[in-house]
């Protein structure tokens, strides 16, 4: 590697190196100003994702550690513009919310470092290290509100769980390279597969594999390690939780389709367990949200719910799966940032939004971002015209294809009752309480997160009717895993 | 002429994003009258071109483009003679639609009358299109414009309506989704095609049990729409808590895209399914037809007792599919309309009487002939049309349904036509509660208005026109009708179950 192939690096290095600049930059700025630090950090995001589609890389792998191929070219892209737009949430956020000044733009910049890193490893310990310089920054943002008990609250349990699936994931690792003898990924998944020439998998390695999809599952918020989600959701800053909801998951994923699209199908062990835990997850995700009056509560078991059908693609890779589970995250980012988004327009001084009864009328004094939290739910529940619908056909379709006939009823059976929770906020914003001039008072809105939810809802409509190249660009990614 | 279709299908959805953004309530209506009479008069001057034979053939017009190519799915539609008249009485309904509530709504009108013109599109889409995956897309859209228009629009308890209409029909749509990607799958591994076009399908080999399985699912997804008992208990609330035009569209329309989806989809894809469910949905239609009547005389409220009749008359449509001969096709698809029209009617008149008394209790009403003859006149004649009156439109289409029953199923012929004395029961004793005996107080009862006789003369008109010269109706039908007949047979001899 050669000085001229730096340029390859941009985006970490913009990601980098713009986290560690912004962190001092309060300092010297006459007067520091949270909202200015938050759009700063959203640029840099912006010129990263931008970059990392722009430079096609020159070199396929950097000392065995970092792949440079479309596949992570396009994670780390989109976990730059869900930094991007959960900075622009930000920065109106900060205004009325006291979340720090320099140190949440900059630490979202390194979470989308760690998250780039995290999709580009060929190596289990390029994955280790990205795992933890995303979690890391991600404590610290949910705990970012230090007026705040229920912030504190929210970071310090997810400080618990992810030291435990740190733990969990780091043990598998080690137990995998006794067993393979090595760290790389494609090694260790052709080991796991029983490739030609490779030595066959003992039970120790198994073991390990078992470990680390623990460790994977925690993070991804997968039953039976889902507990700690409705807490975090419910305590953390909408803006952070929104970013950990949807980039940190969908990095995660992006090593979960390393792992089972690679090779062709899991081993029949894998897929059993996966199976069994994406229909627990669908179903109690779905169950569990029915009941809940906090919006943020709601949101943390739907977006477990919503894992479980990503996992249910996961399960039919290879084939259609990895396509339809990569299409889904990115609708899922969209639809789930655009929520968030509108959670955080809706929190002002006193709090933040809590119960869906305080919407009671909202959607007629505040109509645009109602519309954009109701294109959102709509999203989320897998109806026409939207990401959401085109993303749960390619899923189902993908597991009907591999003869998955009971996880498709399954997942239907559960999505017919996830369209009952998500139309009770949209009832509330439009159809109870009726007086507009009764309804809460919120905050004005901001330009840039207003700016943000327009993108984000028309990208939701837009995939729903058009959803033709992702779906092609997705397809191309998928020939590419590892 | 390729852009029609889509130009019909896409103005009223785009007139609805503008709407929104207007303020004043009355260029709303005036903007939303312009652009539901533009529809109507589109789909009239394509009825003309086709009575004049300028179109012809088994499709009238079609268009095909690639949309999503990576799962094969076309942008496709296509107009027969069966989409046609289904196109024009939706047109028709949904101009009347905006005039019925010029007074009714008064508060966020925008909304209002985008969400209706939202309607218009998923509706017209869902009669144009022929694409399976275009029609599922189609007919999910149409879900959230008339969820809105209950739960905002509505009274009573119109959240809990609209939650219940919402969850009863998803429940059933997305039922039918798996059977769609199911079918989709075996048909693209049959043939090395994997497509969503409907024609495509058709010819789809499926073993037995699948196909019966996949059968089921469409079932499901259009008797919820129908609805087919006892599948019905969310019309009953949605029609009660509905504003007119949602009533009037619910009944005048959105019910047909379930029969119409039986004759487009669920027959010509599972012939052999079909003829298997043959006994089952005999039994079901037969008996919603004396259960929908026998609860409908039961009635207090004046919509639920006319939804109930809705529900009664819904069963004649889908028997007369079930039986698959030219004669009973007809006659359903030509019972569609002339319930759509007449039942519509009904719907508008009850709004009227709710507007002036602001209830809808049959017993709240009586002697209404000597305050306000004019209304009475009118509602005594769509009830007769309703009940079947010979020389009126309703008579025309029950008329095929029963004859084509009689050729297969005499005994099943025996039934309808006693069912169609209970429906005499029910309607005959709402005329007459309401109409005669003893008048009630009026308290500043006007009589109908010149806006509101524009609404009801052409629907009157119509009763009686295709009560006397159903063949205007009918010359449009023949063809498609007879091809649908002649591509599938449902033979009931195949054996009970599949």
């Amino acid at each position: 590697m050669t000085l001229m192939d730096f340029h390859m690096l941009l985006p970490y290095i913009l990601l980098s190196m713009g986290a560690c600049l912004l962190l001092p930059a309060g300092a010297f700025m006459r007067r520091p100003d949270a909202r200015t630090l938050n759009i700063m950090g959203a640029a840099i995001a912006l010129a990263a994702g931008i970059s990392a589609i722009c430079i096609h890389p020159s070199q396929a792998d950097i000392g065995n550690l970092l792949a440079f191929d479309a596949y992570d070219r396009f994670f780390t892209a989109a976990a730059s513009f869900m930094a991007c737009v959960s900075l622009l949430f930000a920065s109106g956020y900060s205004a009325r919310r006291p979340i720090g000044g320099e140190e949440f733009p900059s630490l979202a910049l390194f979470a989308a470092f760690g998250m780039s890193l995290l999709a580009s490893s060929t190596s289990l310990l390029g994955v280790f290290l990205g795992l933890e310089s995303m979690s890391l920054s991600l404590y610290v943002m949910l705990a970012a509100n230090k007026s705040d008990p229920l912030s504190g609250e929210s970071g310090l349990k997810y400080l618990v769980i992810g030291a435990i699936s740190t733990a969990f994931f780091a043990y598998g690792l080690a137990l995998i390279y006794v067993d393979s003898g090595t760290l790389s990924l494609a090694g260790s998944i052709a080991a796991l597969s029983g490739g030609a020439g490779t030595a066959k998998i003992t039970g120790l390695g198994l073991a390990g594999w078992a470990l680390l999809i623990v460790g994977l599952g925690f993070k991804t918020s997968l039953f039976p390690f889902h507990l700690w989600a409705p807490d975090v959701y419910q305590g953390g800053p909408a803006p952070a939780v929104g970013f950990l909801s949807t980039a940190s998951k969908a990095s995660v994923f992006a090593v979960f389709l390393k792992f089972t699209g690679a090779v062709g199908a899991p081993r029949a062990e894998l897929s059993h367990v996966l199976w069994v835990m994406a229909a627990l997850t669908m179903i109690f995700g779905n169950i569990a949200a029915l009941t809940q009056n906090n919006i943020k509560r709601l949101l943390a078991y739907s977006s477990i719910a919503q894992m479980g059908y990503v996992l249910v693609a996961l399960i039919a890779a290879p084939g259609s799966g990895e396509g339809a589970a990569i299409f889904y995250l990115v609708a899922y980012s969209a639809m789930e940032l655009c929520a968030f988004g509108a959670i955080s327009a809706f929190s002002g001084k006193d709090g933040e939004l809590g119960d869906i009864r305080e919407l009671r009328g909202a959607g007629f004094k505040y109509p645009a971002r109602s519309a954009a939290l109701s294109i959102a739910l709509v999203s989320l529940a897998g109806l026409p015209p939207t990401a959401g619908f085109i993303g749960k056909f390619g899923i189902f379709y993908s597991a009907l294809n591999s003869g998955y006939v009971w996880l498709s009823i399954i997942g239907i059976l559960t999505a017919i009752v996830s369209v009952y929770y998500y139309l009770r906020v949209v009832v509330y914003l439009y159809m109870r309480g009726g007086e507009a001039e009764k309804a809460v008072a919120f905050p004005e809105a901001d330009f840039p997160s207003g700016l943000a939810l327009a993108a984000l809802s028309v990208i939701v409509v837009y995939l729903g009717i058009f959803p033709g190249k992702l779906l092609n660009l997705v397809a191309s990614l998928t020939r590419l895993t590892v | 002429m390729n852009g029609t279709l889509t130009f019909l299908i896409f103005l009223p959805a785009l007139s609805a994003l503008l709407l929104l953004l207007e303020k004043n309530p009355k260029t709303v209506r005036l903007f939303a009258l312009f652009i539901t009479s533009c529809e109507l008069a589109i789909s009239l001057l394509v009825y003309w071109l086709c009575w004049r034979g300028i179109f012809s053939g088994r499709t009238l017009i079609k268009l095909d483009y690639p949309w999503i190519a990576r799962f094969g799915i076309h942008y496709a539609l296509a107009m027969d003679g069966v989409s046609l008249l289904l196109v024009t009485l939706t047109a028709l309904l949904f101009a009347l639609c905006v005039l019925v509530s010029w007074r009714q709504v008064n508060e966020r009108v925008s909304l209002f009358h985008a969400m209706l013109l939202f309607l218009e599109t998923g509706i017209m889409g869902v009669f144009l299109s022929a694409d399976l995956f275009l029609f599922y897309l189609f007919w999910e859209a149409m879900l959230i414009p008339m969820f809105f228009l209950i739960g905002v629009f509505g009274h009573g308890r119109r959240v809990y309506s609209a939650v219940k209409f919402f969850v009863f029909t998803i429940t059933g749509s997305l039922l039918m989704l798996l059977s769609i990607i199911g079918v989709y799958i075996i048909h693209g591994r049959e043939t090395g095609v994997y497509s969503f076009m409907l024609r495509d399908l058709a010819h789809t080999q499926v073993s037995p049990v699948v196909s019966g399985v996949l059968f089921i699912g469409f079932l499901l997804g259009f008797a919820v729409k129908v609805p087919l008992f006892p599948l019905h208990t969310w019309l009953p609330d949605a029609h009660t808590d509905a504003p007119t035009a949602g009533s009037v569209i619910l009944a005048g329309v959105l019910l047909k895209t379930g029969a119409y989806g039986i004759l487009r989809v669920a027959f010509p894809l599972f012939p052999r399914a079909a003829a298997a469910f043959l006994p089952l949905i005999f039994t079901i239609s037969v008996t919603g037809i004396f259960y929908a009547a026998w609860i409908a005389f039961a009635q207090k409220d004046m919509k639920r007792l006319i939804a109930y009749s809705s529900v009664s008359h819904l069963a004649y449509v889908v028997l007369g599919i079930a039986v698959w001969n030219d004669v009973s096709i007809a006659g359903s698809v030509l019972q569609m309309v002339n319930h759509g029209i007449t039942t519509g009617a009904l719907f508008i008149m009850v709004g009227m009487m709710d507007e002036r008394m602001h209830t809808r209790d049959i017993s709240a009403y009586g002697g209404l002939w000597s305050k306000a003859p004019a209304m009475s006149a009118f509602f005594l004649f769509f009830i007769l049309s309703s009940l079947g009156l010979p020389g009126l439109n309703n008579f025309t289409g029950e008329f095929l349904i029963l004859t084509g029953l009689f050729r297969a199923h005499p005994w099943l012929c025996a039934a309808g036509f006693a069912g169609m004395v209970t429906t005499l029961i029910y309607l005959l004793s709402l005329a007459q509660k309401i109409l005669f005996g003893p008048p009630k107080e009026y308290r500043g009862f006007t009589d109908l208005s010149g806006r509101e006789l524009a609404v009801l003369i052409p629907l009157a008109f119509l009763v009686v026109f295709i009560g006397v010269y159903p063949s205007a109706l009918l010359r449009v039908l023949d063809t498609p009708v007879r091809d649908m007949v002649s591509a599938v047979s449902i033979n009931p001899v195949g054996g009970i179950m599949p």
